[in-house]
């Protein structure tokens, strides 16, 4: 037998590859990791305890910045929440409106995930490809709500503005234009030998496991589970549009991402009937009082976010601020998986692994 | 410039060839500096961006603005690195890259050391640079440098016996190992070119090229997302740009062999286009075998370390072994 | 071979299309008229409520009031009125709670400074921000708001 020494490499919070702030301590004998610790909290900033002292309107940007990749789905779970809690009916303009924006956003936020996770392999252009027409869907939103990545765009009740003149329009033309975009993207990485060699079979787990640590989203369905939150527990108007859920068999990276880049083509597909069945005419605001005073009780809602369901739990004592309030945040829970799963891989397949749970820190620590 | 080599050393001959060297690591340098803006164009473009754009009148002077920012920088030395080594690595990696481009004949008549054993001396010199790479990484005392050397000493070992057997072919059809007489078998017409009768044995060696540059989808010792930087994680100032230097001046050393071994050197495509000098010819497929590795690395992937030993003993080995024994009996029934 | 071949074609096809970036800082980016920039202040309209204030989640607004000199006006004038650029996440919620739009967004967005002491505006940097002033402010307001006749 060769003598051979541990090595303890912090993968970490300055790396290239860990999507911000995120740290693992893992141990390697060789390249093979025998133990993974993840540390996480650098980018903790206490939304929680935050919001206890904040009205609810006032709650909203704050949601902007968990998971800035996809703020849109943060913003629609806070005011759903609020709005159950209410007991509140939102114009079908304003729920419309909502919907558009989620599903841009879910198409936006995975080809963040497209174009970083091939950074992750080692392809560079796919990343610039992915930015390039994720920036059309940025600049729908810029000229929706004024911001590019902090929307701050619905409110309890409704939404901030109603769709400036010829929008809807725009994105009618993007629908298209993404489908032809995402054939391309097949085209360049989906076929891709070495990239298929990369993926297949890594990162492999069950729906057990998967159920018992409580993945959700893409993570969940890449084992075959057909759970969608927009099926299985419809909110907004979801109930109206056909689409599939796309679902895996084997568990590995690479049913996420074919789930994943599925995803996106049935957002399109929900975006065309939407944009079809949209209202003409309409309120975008419901009836709302000025000062939001929830009544007591205890509220929770999950919502399909782009990484998994993100759920938020309102305890009220009948105050205009929440008395606590929780969010279960996908990319953390989902992140459970990672230690399981990284013993026993090569340095490059953690890079794989942690790159298909598709995590986005300032989510995980809040 | 044959006649002077095996003439005795007076001091006369020797300054003019540090002379000559210096002039020749000059157009190198030049080289270097606009292969590495062409690179960024030719990516940017492929990206949808411009590349390179503000520096001097379309960008031209990025590189040298690049390369002036690395020399001023200062130079730090790790307290807890193995001084010495960590000094020499960059040199024992940059010397071999400039010494093997003595015998790559560009011309009938521009060359510098035609070697009759021209192929050997190339591969013989250019795995030097390993020794280098493998120091920087151990010697910089950096867990991902480290592992960058380790990963690059087994690849680069393993690339090397791909690229040198599946080379065989070629000698075999031509006869010689000296470079020129290779090129000189290849005249008159592309359909001389060794890539057609050799197509295995070229794909084989461009692939174990790529490897052996250390490039996309094959630079897993400088795997930026797994080894932040790999083997020059430690690296700053001049002595990285040793590395960089090293790295380039290889590319410009395989383009060059690719040419020579495989698309007829400084021989036009057609008999008829030979009015145009050999050299153009040259440097016209010696632009694009180093296009070709821009556009590689453009669009790929990079491999996985297990799956890049399995490409290399287990595909490409027997490949280029395969590819003797075919050259050998065609060669044996049809042309003699 | 097939997909590493499609791949490399599509790379090609991309060399020659056109180019996506913006020239920035050569030429300034056209945002649209809702972006939310930085905020203007028109003093004269201010009637002190608070309201601004109040409503800020990150607390940056700060203002004080003196009363109006001409003594039938009950209402105060604006004393001193600071934003505090290091903190503000230009939300828009003190310019949709404004009952006389005297603070509006504008569409600038160039906060650089080399000093953080910088980032601390005053009333009459704010009022000459007057550049690029959104047009449209507010188009939902809770119903029954105090703005809507205003």
């Amino acid at each position: 037998m060769i003598r051979t020494e541990e090595l303890l490499l912090n993968v970490g919070p300055q790396h290239p590859s860990t999507h911000g702030v995120f740290r693992i301590i893992v141990k390697l004998d060789g390249e093979i990791i025998t133990e993974a610790n993840p540390v996480m909290g650098y980018l903790h900033r206490g939304t929680e305890k935050l919001a206890e002292n904040l009205s609810y309107t006032q709650i909203i940007p704050y949601t902007d910045r968990m998971d800035y990749v996809s703020a849109m789905t943060n913003n629609y779970v806070l005011v759903h929440t609020v709005e159950k809690l209410l007991g509140l009916e939102v114009p079908e303009r304003a729920e419309f409106l909502r919907l558009i924006v989620m599903e841009l956003q879910r198409i936006a936020s995975h080809l963040v995930w497209w174009g970083t996770y091939l950074l992750d392999i080692g392809a560079m252009s796919p990343f610039l490809y992915a930015f390039r027409d994720r920036e059309m869907i940025i600049n729908l939103f810029n000229e929706l709500c004024g911001a590019r990545l902090t929307y701050n765009y619905m409110r309890v009740g409704g939404v901030k503005w109603d769709a400036p003149e010829g929008w809807l329009d725009k994105v009618r033309d993007f629908v298209p234009y993404m489908r032809k975009k995402v054939d391309e993207y097949d085209d360049l990485v989906s076929g891709n030998e070495i990239f298929l060699a990369r993926i297949k079979g890594i990162g492999r787990y069950d729906a057990e496991t998967a159920i018992n640590l409580g993945l959700s989203g893409a993570n969940l369905r890449c084992t075959g589970v057909k759970w969608d939150l927009r099926k299985d527990q419809p909110y907004s108007l979801y109930e109206r549009f056909e689409f599939d859920v796309p679902v895996g068999k084997n568990g590995d990276c690479y049913d996420r991402y074919v789930i994943r880049l599925e995803e996106i083509r049935q957002s399109l597909r929900i975006l065309e009937q939407a944009l079809e069945q949209f209202p003409e005419e309409g309120e975008i605001m419901g009836k709302v009082p000025r000062v939001i005073r929830a009544p007591e009780g205890e509220v929770y809602a999950g919502i399909e976010s782009p990484r998994g369901e993100i759920g938020c739990y309102i305890v009220s004592r009948g105050k205009d601020k929440p008395y606590r309030l929780k969010f279960r945040r996908p990319s953390f829970v989902n992140l459970q998986i990672l230690p399981k799963l990284l013993v026993g891989e090569s340095m490059t397949n953690l890079i794989t692994i942690l790159g298909g749970v598709d995590i986005v820190v300032g989510e995980v620590d809040c | 410039m044959t006649g002077w080599l095996p003439g005795p050393i007076t001091w006369q001959s020797f300054t003019l060839y540090f002379l000559v060297s210096v002039a020749f690591l000059l157009v190198i340098l030049g080289y270097v500096t606009y292969a590495i803006y062409f690179e960024r164009k030719v990516i940017g473009w492929m990206q949808g961006r411009h590349g390179p754009n503000r520096v001097g009148p379309l960008g031209l002077l990025q590189t040298v603005a690049d390369v002036a920012k690395l020399l001023i920088k200062e130079d730090t030395i790790p307290k807890k690195a193995q001084r010495d080594l960590f000094i020499l690595a960059p040199v024992i990696s940059f010397v071999p890259s400039f010494v093997v481009l003595a015998t790559i004949p560009f011309t009938e008549t521009l060359y510098f050391a035609d070697l009759n054993v021209g192929i050997l001396y190339y591969v013989a010199l250019s795995s030097i640079s390993t020794i280098g790479i493998i120091l920087g990484g151990w010697a910089s005392n950096n867990k991902y440098a480290l592992l960058g050397g380790m990963r690059s000493a087994a690849q680069m070992i393993s690339y090397e016996i791909p690229l040198v057997i599946s080379v065989v072919g070629v000698i075999m059809l031509s006869g010689s190992l000296q470079l020129s007489a290779i090129v000189e078998g290849q005249s008159g017409g592309f359909w001389n070119w060794n890539f057609l009768p050799q197509i295995i044995g070229f794909i084989v060696f461009i692939v174990a090229a790529v490897s052996e540059l250390n490039r996309t989808p094959f630079d897993l010792p400088e795997a930026e997302s797994e080894l932040v930087a790999g083997y020059h994680v430690e690296y700053s100032g001049f002595r990285f740009a040793f590395f960089m230097l090293a790295e380039y001046v290889y590319v410009f050393a395989i383009a060059s062999l690719t040419t020579v071994l495989f698309l007829g050197g400084w021989h036009p495509p057609f008999p008829f286009l030979d009015f145009i000098p050999g050299i153009l010819w040259f440097l016209l497929k010696f632009s694009f075998v180093v296009f070709f590795l821009f556009w590689l690395r453009a669009t790929f992937p990079r491999v996985r370390v297990d799956q890049l030993m399995g490409l290399g003993w287990k595909v490409l080995l027997p490949l280029s072994l395969v590819n003797i024994f075919i050259t050998a009996i065609v060669y044996e029934i049809f042309f003699r | 071979m097939k997909g590493l071949m499609k791949g490399l074609g599509v790379t090609f096809k991309n060399m020659t299309q056109k180019k996506v970036t913006y020239r920035y800082p050569d030429v300034p980016l056209e945002m649209p008229d809702r972006f939310r920039g930085i905020q203007y202040l028109d003093p004269d309209k201010c009637i002190v409520c608070n309201q601004c204030a109040r409503i800020c989640p990150t607390d940056c607004i700060t203002l004080t009031g003196k009363p109006n000199p001409d003594p039938e006006k009950r209402v105060k004038l604006v004393d001193t009125f600071d934003i505090n650029f290091e903190i503000c996440i230009l939300c828009d919620f003190c310019t949709e709670v404004c009952p006389t739009e005297a603070i509006v967004m504008t569409n600038n967005f160039e906060l650089a400074t080399y000093s953080r002491d910088e980032l601390y505006k005053d009333k009459d940097w704010l009022f000459a921000n007057n550049q690029n002033i959104r047009k449209e402010n507010n188009s939902a307001l809770p119903k029954g708001g105090a703005k809507k006749d205003a």
